[in-house]
């Protein structure tokens, strides 16, 4: 269902605007795909309330903030990046929207890998990003996705070459800097992970404390035949940040894909988490989310069973505090031919302060009649029973009260086999509720 | 230690404990047996600050202390202990650390300083090893899938590790088979200390074979209708519970 919403006259303008110094503007492939994306925009404007796929989730303080997009990257301290990089992973860091060559660091790749910034490869890996620009990406937040076609500034190109493992995971990390208030950064990722090959890819998403500005972020996914990607995004933005992300997949046959998502920062936040999945292909979406404050966080997830023989497991987990709210909407279409399919997907919320709200709907359509379905949504409270017991071994309320919150969200933490992901998750979980002498236990 | 003074407590309008009073000296063992009903588990819910109970009447000194007037976590501070009749699974925290966050706890408010974690480690093991407990167990969490038996060790290696004053126990033999209650009891006995005192709360007679009461008292329709040494333990245990409500009738 397409409603007619205008964009504003601030986005209306920064679509019309002259795109001649855009990257990329000598291809005419791109320029022509851009115009359409921009028309499309320019009628369709940023998705209403009033759409079913974002009535729990009003995008207006985005319309109302006016953010622009910058001309060049602003500074970034040199601990805020030590902070945020991982160690053992090849980078890529973005700044603003732009890829920054001398902070990105990519170390030795198998011969016909490339990890390289459009900005930066462009030239070189046309065809690539001819291939894969708008091959994947669906329809339900076309706005924030037509906006991003008209307007990146960069972003990632990763192609892993045919029966080759990467070790090493790639960090993507983009970071918004300290000059980046009412800035929208715009970047487009494209991964391909060719025929029997195995990579593991980090987006994460950092700014400034108490910076306000938009991530506009859309990766588009392609896992061919026999291999496997393991995805995993950490949404880490400023407290007063927006972040609108998607990341859209295709799973051909036999594919396995992982898709980890972790929300934790910005004010007001959404991912589409969405894949299509291809015969006997293998599927996992994993979450974590946790909403302390007036954070609104949305997940969206769409799992679209084409062909017989996927499995998926969607297993989305959220702690909701203070006056936060969260919104968990996962969607499953089995086709009719899709027979055998085996879809789980579980979510489960955790509210942690009477003023919070969650609401999570669970979507299955399907058309096929052999195949095996499970969903469960569940949102409960802090067990009264469990938090006398710790308390009656010493542990003060509080103390007890995050013991329980930690371990809830603890199990999604334990399925992160990246060391240092894992750690930074729990860094982001210990801000929110800390632990006594945590940090010694962790092995 | 624990001295309590005509207690009485309701629960929804109805009274469960009609006037107790007790008094344990500093390493004595005190049983309270009775039956089903009696208002034994009250008592011991009474004693560690669980919500939901009305205290009428009474007042329950610790150490010359009111303890009624302490919150939980103040009362284990201050060295009460009860292991739970049921104690409660919590999912996701592992016993490792909740142990370690219990001990640190107690320690901080008596203005030690925090246990070394490999010392800490190898006290717990060592503890275990006693109770018979594998390793593994320090590791799962709290409670979560253990048989009644294994939560009945736990709340005893608990114990033994925060080493209180006094220690309820409530229904800790039941879930027990005959091996698993002469590894507890042993568990118990050797935490037993001039300084420490117990209290026992248990339907049968059967914790008591292994570990032996100074004073016996017998708990029914919320009174403590007689008081003795460990041979009424036995006493009961031949004549039943009905000799006592009889008498206390007469």
């Amino acid at each position: 269902m397409s409603v007619t919403h205008l964009p504003n006259a601030h986005y209306a303008g920064l679509i019309a605007a002259d795109k001649s110094t855009l990257l990329g503007n000598d291809l005419a492939w791109l320029n022509s795909l851009r115009e359409k994306a921009s028309s499309e925009f320019a009628d369709g404007g940023f998705p209403a309330p009033r759409e079913e796929e974002w009535r729990y989730t009003n995008i207006s303080p985005i319309e109302k903030s006016q953010f622009s997009i910058a001309t060049d990257a602003g500074a970034v301290d040199a601990n805020f990046l030590q902070d945020v990089l991982f160690d053992d992973c090849h980078h890529l860091v973005f700044v603003d929207g732009f890829y920054q060559a001398d902070l990105s660091s990519v170390g030795e790749l198998p011969e016909g890998v490339v990890v390289s910034a459009i900005s930066s490869g462009l030239v070189e890996h046309e065809g690539l990003v001819k291939s894969l620009l708008d091959s994947v990406v669906s329809t339900e937040a076309l706005g924030f996705i037509n906006f991003n076609t008209a307007l990146f500034t960069d972003g990632a190109v990763i192609s892993i070459e045919e029966n080759t493992t990467v070790d090493k995971p790639i960090q993507l990390a983009f970071i918004s800097s300290k000059d980046a208030d009412l800035n929208l950064s715009n970047c487009r990722n494209m991964i391909i992970a060719k025929a029997s090959s195995k990579a593991t890819v980090i987006e994460t998403y950092h700014g400034v404390e108490g910076s306000c500005y938009l991530t506009n972020v859309v990766t588009e996914v392609v896992v061919e035949p026999n291999a496997n990607l393991s995805h995993n995004r950490l949404q880490a933005e400023s407290l007063k940040a927006y972040h609108m992300g998607g990341v859209y997949s295709r799973l051909d046959k036999n594919a396995i894909f992982s898709q980890y998502n972790y929300m934790f920062g910005a004010v007001l936040s959404r991912a589409e988490v969405h894949a299509d999945l291809g015969e006997a292909s293998d599927c996992t979406m994993d979450g974590l989310y946790i909403g302390m404050d007036h954070q609104h966080i949305d997940n969206h997830t769409r799992v679209n069973h084409a062909q017989p023989h996927a499995i998926s497991n969607e297993f989305y987990k959220g702690i909701m505090g203070d006056r936060s709210r969260g919104v968990f909407q996962g969607r499953i279409i089995v086709a009719e031919d899709a027979q055998k399919t085996d879809a789980k997907m579980s979510n489960r919320n955790l509210l942690i302060s009477n003023r919070a709200e969650v609401d999570s709907k669970p979507q299955l359509e399907i058309y096929a009649d052999d195949v095996k379905c499970a969903h469960g949504v569940t949102v409960g409270q802090l067990d009264d029973a469990a938090i006398f017991y710790l308390r009656s071994r010493g542990a003060d309320e509080e103390m007890a009260k995050n013991m329980l919150t930690f371990a809830f969200a603890n199990e999604m933490v334990e399925r992160i086999s990246f060391l240092p992901l894992r750690l930074k998750v729990l860094e982001e979980l210990l801000k929110r509720f800390p632990q006594q002498g945590m940090k010694i236990e962790w092995p | 230690m624990l001295k309590i003074e005509d207690l009485h407590v309701s629960v929804e309008g109805k009274e469960i404990l009609k006037g107790i009073n007790l008094e344990l000296g500093k390493g004595e063992v005190h049983a309270i047996m009775g039956p089903n009903g009696s208002g034994k588990s009250t008592l011991s819910y009474i004693l560690a600050g669980r919500d939901g109970y009305n205290i009428t009447k009474g007042r329950v000194l610790f150490n010359g202390k009111d303890l009624l007037e302490m919150s939980v976590e103040e009362r284990a501070w201050a060295g009460v202990f009860l292991a739970f009749q049921y104690p409660v699974e919590v999912p996701g925290v592992s016993n490792i650390y909740f142990l370690k966050a219990a001990l640190n706890g107690i320690r901080k408010f008596n203005g030690e300083s925090e246990l070394d974690a490999m010392d800490f480690i190898s006290m717990v093991k060592d503890k275990m090893k006693a109770l018979e407990m594998d390793e593994k167990f320090l590791y799962r969490a709290v409670n979560e899938g253990f048989s009644g038996g294994e939560k009945k060790r736990n709340e005893v290696l608990q114990m033994s590790v925060l080493e209180p004053a006094l220690c309820v126990l409530d229904e800790t033999d039941s879930g027990l088979d005959i091996d698993a209650l002469q590894v507890v009891a042993e568990g118990i006995n050797r935490l037993r200390d001039p300084e420490r005192s117990f209290l026992i709360i248990t339907h049968y007679q059967r914790l008591l074979d292994y570990i032996k009461p100074d004073f016996v008292h017998v708990l029914a329709n919320g009174r403590v209708v007689k008081s003795g040494g460990p041979e009424l333990a036995l006493e009961l245990e031949e004549q039943g519970y009905a000799w006592v409500e009889d008498k206390k009738a007469s």
